[in-house]
């Protein structure tokens, strides 16, 4: 569907308008299917966006393992002459965790209890992952005509954050201070 | 792909350790961890086999902290090694917006760290990456072994395409901040 996609294109900006409606979709599939959780990941795992009320370091840890479970039956796919499994269901004895790709760029997740029934998450995400393919249209069209994914001086800025945290290297670790982000 | 997300102000990058079985990708993050302040600190995630082999992948957000308001996090992962989970290494190779090749300098290991070195190569250009132009350190790690190669020796064989490369220690830390920062440095300045 992206053969257009600039080989070149290292970062992708999602911009406000487009976070707000990916926002209005995922809060509508909530209410929709009841879920605990929803998700909008990128194929590498970082989280888009989010619903629900689970502390971030676990959303952050669920959307790599989720990517990581998606790229794996993406390859086992592939192994199969298959052309994708655009779907995955985890089943647990609470908890069901249904993924479903956005035009193999990101991923939307759903994780819900028994109460919700599959079927209807399945038809609900299917209509919501439309949705955000739209969205995703317009994200890669403006991201085509932005030069630069970030300014010269923000740029700069994170260069330098790089070089003081980690200033320290490989010399003594003794006389560090924990409050400080200056970890080596 | 790195991900700039306007509306939360934060940037997300992946950054994956490739190399042949034990060179010491595990170990480059379990130090990292080991090193981050508490307060700050994710857990270490490490899908490994029951003889604590990376199976699947290990996995680390490192957040940086704010920079002109947004916030800056990396996501770390390692492949595993071993020869059998080459696909599975391709998987994990998915999104990666920069990567460190860890190389075991051991004179017999040669071999593996070029297998491992081919491999990538291949696998980054099935993925649409220029090699030439894709954020890449290499690591020459257990430089404190006797049968170590030296670096030049190193340098011949493994970085053809020169590529920044560290002399590392890693399991006594030495070398693991100093790839880290040159290969999150890279990331950056291809935002």
């Amino acid at each position: 569907m992206f053969d257009h996609l600039d080989p070149d294109l290292t970062s992708m900006v999602v911009g406000a308008e487009e976070s707000e409606a990916i926002s209005a979709c995922l809060d509508r599939l909530m209410v929709d299917t009841g879920a605990s959780y929803i998700m909008l990941l990128d194929r590498a795992g970082q989280v888009l966006s989010w619903k629900g009320d689970a502390p971030r370091p676990e959303m952050t840890h669920l959307g790599a393992l989720l990517a990581g479970s998606y790229a794996s039956s993406r390859e086992m796919a592939r192994l199969l002459k298959e052309d994708n499994f655009r779907v995955l269901v985890q089943e647990g004895a609470r908890e069901r965790v249904f993924t479903e790709t956005v035009e193999d760029r990101w991923l939307l997740v759903v994780v819900f209890d028994h109460q919700a029934h599959l079927g209807l998450v399945k038809v609900l995400a299917k209509r919501a992952t439309q949705s955000l393919s739209g969205v995703l249209h317009v994200v890669i069209e403006r991201n085509h005509d932005r030069r630069s994914r970030i300014t010269g001086e923000l740029r700069r800025a994170a260069v330098d954050t790089i070089d003081l945290i980690f200033s320290q290297d490989d010399r003594a670790t003794e006389s560090r201070s924990t409050d400080k982000k200056q970890w080596p | 792909m790195a991900l700039i997300n306007v509306a939360a102000k934060e940037i997300h990058g992946k950054i994956v350790y490739y190399g042949p079985g034990l060179c010491g990708k595990t170990t480059n993050l379990q130090v990292i961890h080991g090193r981050i302040p508490q307060n700050g600190r994710s857990d270490l995630l490490s899908i490994a086999t029951e003889t604590e082999r990376t199976l699947f992948f290990d996995f680390l957000p490192l957040d940086l902290g704010k920079v002109h308001g947004f916030t800056i996090r990396f996501h770390l992962y390692t492949v595993p090694g071993q020869i059998l989970y080459e696909r599975t290494r391709v998987a994990v190779l998915n999104g990666a917006d920069g990567v460190v090749f860890v190389a075991d300098a051991q004179r017999d290991r040669l071999a593996d760290n070029l297998q491992s070195l081919r491999e990538l190569a291949h696998n980054l250009t099935n993925q649409g990456k220029r090699l030439t132009e894709f954020p890449m350190v290499m690591q020459y790690n257990k430089m404190d072994l006797p049968t170590a190669l030296p670096t030049p020796v190193l340098d011949r064989y493994l970085n053809t395409i020169k590529v920044p490369r560290f002399e590392a220690v890693a399991v006594q830390g030495r070398g693991v901040f100093e790839t880290l920062r040159a290969i999150s440095k890279l990331v950056v300045n291809k935002l």
